[in-house]
């Protein structure tokens, strides 16, 4: 027999654990259970996809490239920077994590966290790039991503970075497990996301997004906010690239540099709305599957559906799936819109 | 209710985990015993380059291995000796646009999606480079035609089996003797820096050295490299008697057209693809612009006279070039020398299984003579059986075209050299 009481009525403490959650999951509202459920069902459809369909790299691309996403989601989504030039991180993570393994002799898994830290310091260095904006920062950022190309791959540095004759990590191979550091890491660009749509930060970033001197006298520190999520973003894609050198083993200074990289991830992003939690994953999703229905074996078909997959999203939904999800929401709401 | 609901789920599970690992054990690297009912048809799987850096020369490798495949096919298939009988050949490829991140993807695919029994690589080191750890992870023989490059054949890894070509790194040792030969002690040597190219290099500097000859140029340039103007300005400067490029066709062509616009002249000049795809150069360069060029000598310029296996290069000519030679160049040839390797494999492997076609491929080495010379493997699966000799391109048809002749050694020359070049 519960005890009498006023008031809200107390949930049973003899409901044991389940209880418990349930009681948990009410606190955290239906926003919670949504961002508890980015971070986790991405992260077990990935691990069951695995045993469902065996090519394991292919899966594994698709997750390199929803981080990428889920990158320029922090940056442009959050900052509206938009850099053409992201797979210079990419590739810098790439490279951070290869040498730390053919030099260091680090395990692989650490080699990827200092493939991310890699992507960082490329950011730190190129951080000067915030002081433009627009299709400046966009081709300057570019042109940086050229010039890091340009010395990683320079015959003079084959000694330290094999130059053009590409990185070979045959000794460090491991398929499976470099498949669930990509889950893993998808896990934590979503939580990520999450936290960046949940904290002051992200609204400070999206403060300055809209009007950077509005936010400055509000009391946002825009430089280091900005900077912070260019950090976070050049990291992220500096993971990508440890975890996608691991896997794939052998690569070139073009492969992990080629600008094909920075505009799928882009496409990606705007395909399924920045901004978002789930945007750029299904963006990734989405269209990586198709890629990988039609591209691989009708790469010149695929090129053409992506075309017009991307005319028809630009002339119909600029804001990307995510935006059509909002304006069904808000439709049933009777309200215009619904929040980002 | 709950339980029950909970019980369907794990058998759910269950089915599916079950389902993932008959579809993963179905592989191909599944063993077929000769008691085992024989496959309706042999799968082959391989890439092609349908545009990019490496589209003239993967097209011609295609074009080969498919007339083998067809030509096998018009007598009912390929021999399997495992089930005595010849079971029709099924080819899988995709286009890899001469990408390798694309073509690890679709080599992955052709091993764990499409299941098939024979992986060839693409064309060249660049597009071979990603299939080896994949076909060495899956446990697949990879029957590389073109993939040369020295890091690919290590002691640990027995799944890869070059079926055409040495290593590039001891291509150019007739190439060093030959210029030993002719006393020239300045050479210019410009090479593009990749594996391929810069093995080469390497070869060629440590021969020359060796024999007292330092290069008075020694640059890499980067592959993507198409305009060649100040390169020669600069190599002319420094008076050399033969000037070495090695590239891809994709640099041979504009290097052969700058030189031939810069007015600069050489005594020698060796690229290395106008002897692979000769027509394709000549097309492009002019037969002025490609006569007195030294390359390497390739089938089928040289013709094997010993063939055991497959079309002697009169009858391929034929047959692949309807009669004309210059419709043949040799990527044609190591193609269709993949389909040899690979039906010699079939036909003496005592089973489907991988370990069983490694094996059998071993057992043929040093055995196989095909029209593009002795088929000859070490335990690392690396080429041994063939020495490209040096070649000149002549002009022939009262100079409205030129001829490949071999220059180098004596033993395989069939024309005599002109140097300096006029």
């Amino acid at each position: 027999m519960p005890p009498a009481s006023h008031g809200p009525k107390p949930v049973p403490s003899r409901q044991g654990p389940a209880g418990r959650a349930a009681r948990q999951l009410r606190r955290l509202g239906a926003g919670g259970i949504s961002d508890v459920g980015a971070v986790v069902v991405p992260v077990a459809v990935f691990l069951a996809a695995v045993h469902l369909y065996s090519n394991e790299l292919l899966l594994l691309n698709m997750l390199v490239y929803a981080v990428l996403a889920q990158g320029i989601n922090v940056i442009y989504g959050f900052t509206g920077y938009l850099p053409f030039g992201y797979v210079a991180f990419f590739g810098a993570g790439a490279y951070g994590a290869s040498l730390s393994i053919i030099y260091l002799h680090v395990p692989a898994l650490l080699a990827v966290v200092l493939g991310g830290l890699a992507g960082a310091l490329l950011g730190a260095l190129l951080t000067p790039l915030l002081r433009l904006s627009g299709a400046y920062f966009a081709i300057a950022s570019l042109a940086a991503a050229e010039a890091v190309y340009e010395v990683v791959s320079n015959p003079s540095l084959a000694s330290v970075t094999r130059g053009p004759y590409g990185i070979n990590l045959v000794t460090a191979y491991n398929q499976s497990l470099s498949y669930d550091a990509a889950v893993a890491l998808l896990g934590l660009s979503m939580l990520g996301v999450v936290i960046l749509r949940r904290s002051r930060f992200g609204l400070a970033l999206r403060a300055t997004a809209d009007d950077a001197t509005s936010a400055e006298m509000a009391g946002v520190w825009v430089v280091r906010e900005r900077s912070l999520a260019w950090l976070i973003s050049a990291a992220l894609a500096g993971l990508a690239g440890g975890v996608f050198a691991w896997a794939i083993s052998v690569f070139y200074p073009t492969d992990v540099f080629d600008l094909t990289i920075s505009v799928f991830a882009i496409v990606f992003a705007l395909f399924g709305g920045v901004g978002t939690t789930w945007g750029p994953l299904v963006g990734a999703v989405v269209l990586y599957g198709i890629y990988s229905l039609v591209g691989l074996s009708d790469p010149q078909y695929f090129q053409l559906t992506y075309g017009l997959l991307i005319a028809a999203l630009v002339l119909f939904l600029p804001g990307g799936l995510g935006s059509l999800t909002r304006g069904l929401r808000g439709h049933f709401k009777g309200a215009p819109g619904g929040a980002r | 209710m709950r339980k029950h609901k909970s019980a369907k789920l794990t058998a759910a599970l269950a089915g599916l985990a079950l389902t993932a690992a008959a579809c993963g054990s179905s592989g191909a690297s599944t063993g077929a015993s000769s008691s085992a009912k024989a496959p309706a048809h042999i799968t082959i799987g391989t890439l092609y380059s349908g545009s990019g850096s490496y589209a003239t020369s993967s097209q011609p490798q295609l074009a080969g291995l498919e007339f083998w495949i067809s030509h096998e096919n018009a007598k009912g298939g390929a021999y399997v000796g495992a089930y005595h009988k010849r079971i029709p050949l099924k080819l899988v490829d995709y286009n890899d646009q001469s990408s390798s991140s694309t073509a690890a993807v679709q080599y992955n695919q052709l091993i764990t999606q499409d299941k098939v029994n024979i992986l060839v690589s693409d064309f060249g080191s660049v597009l071979t480079a990603p299939a080896v750890t994949i076909a060495e992870e899956h446990k697949v023989v990879l029957f590389d035609p073109t993939g040369t490059g020295t890091s690919f054949f290590t002691p640990g890894n027995s799944y890869i089996v070059l079926t055409s070509l040495p290593t590039s790194g001891v291509w150019p040792d007739p190439l060093v003797s030959f210029i030993e030969h002719e006393k020239i002690s300045r050479v210019a040597i410009v090479y593009d820096s990749n594996d391929f190219d810069a093995s080469q290099a390497t070869t060629i500097k440590d021969g020359l050295t060796k024999a007292g000859i330092t290069p008075v140029v020694y640059e890499a340039v980067p592959t993507s490299t198409t305009s060649y103007g100040t390169i020669i300005s600069t190599v002319a400067a420094k008076h050399p008697q033969a000037f070495l490029e090695l590239g891809y066709p994709t640099n041979d062509i504009p290097f052969l057209q700058n030189l031939q616009s810069s007015g600069d002249h050489f005594g020698m000049v060796f690229t290395a693809f106008p002897g692979q795809l000769h027509s394709l150069l000549e097309s492009n360069v002019g037969e002025k612009g490609l006569a007195y060029t030294f390359s390497y000598g390739f089938p089928p310029q040289i013709s094997s006279s010993k063939v055991s296996e497959g079309m002697t290069t009169a009858r391929f000519v034929s047959a692949f070039g309807h009669g004309k030679a210059s419709n043949v160049n040799f990527l044609d040839v190591a193609g269709y020398q993949a389909g040899l390797v690979i039906e010699e494999a079939l036909a003496h492997a005592s089973s489907l299984s991988q370990s069983a076609l490694r094996a059998a491929v071993a057992s043929q080495s040093g055995k196989l003579h095909t029209l593009d010379g002795s088929f000859d493997i070490n335990s690392e699966g690396a080429q041994l059986g063939e020495r490209l000799p040096v070649s000149q391109m002549l002009p022939a048809n009262g100079a409205t075209t030129t001829k490949i002749g071999i220059v180098y050694p004596a033993s395989a020359a069939n024309t005599a050299v002109t140097y300096p070049a006029p």
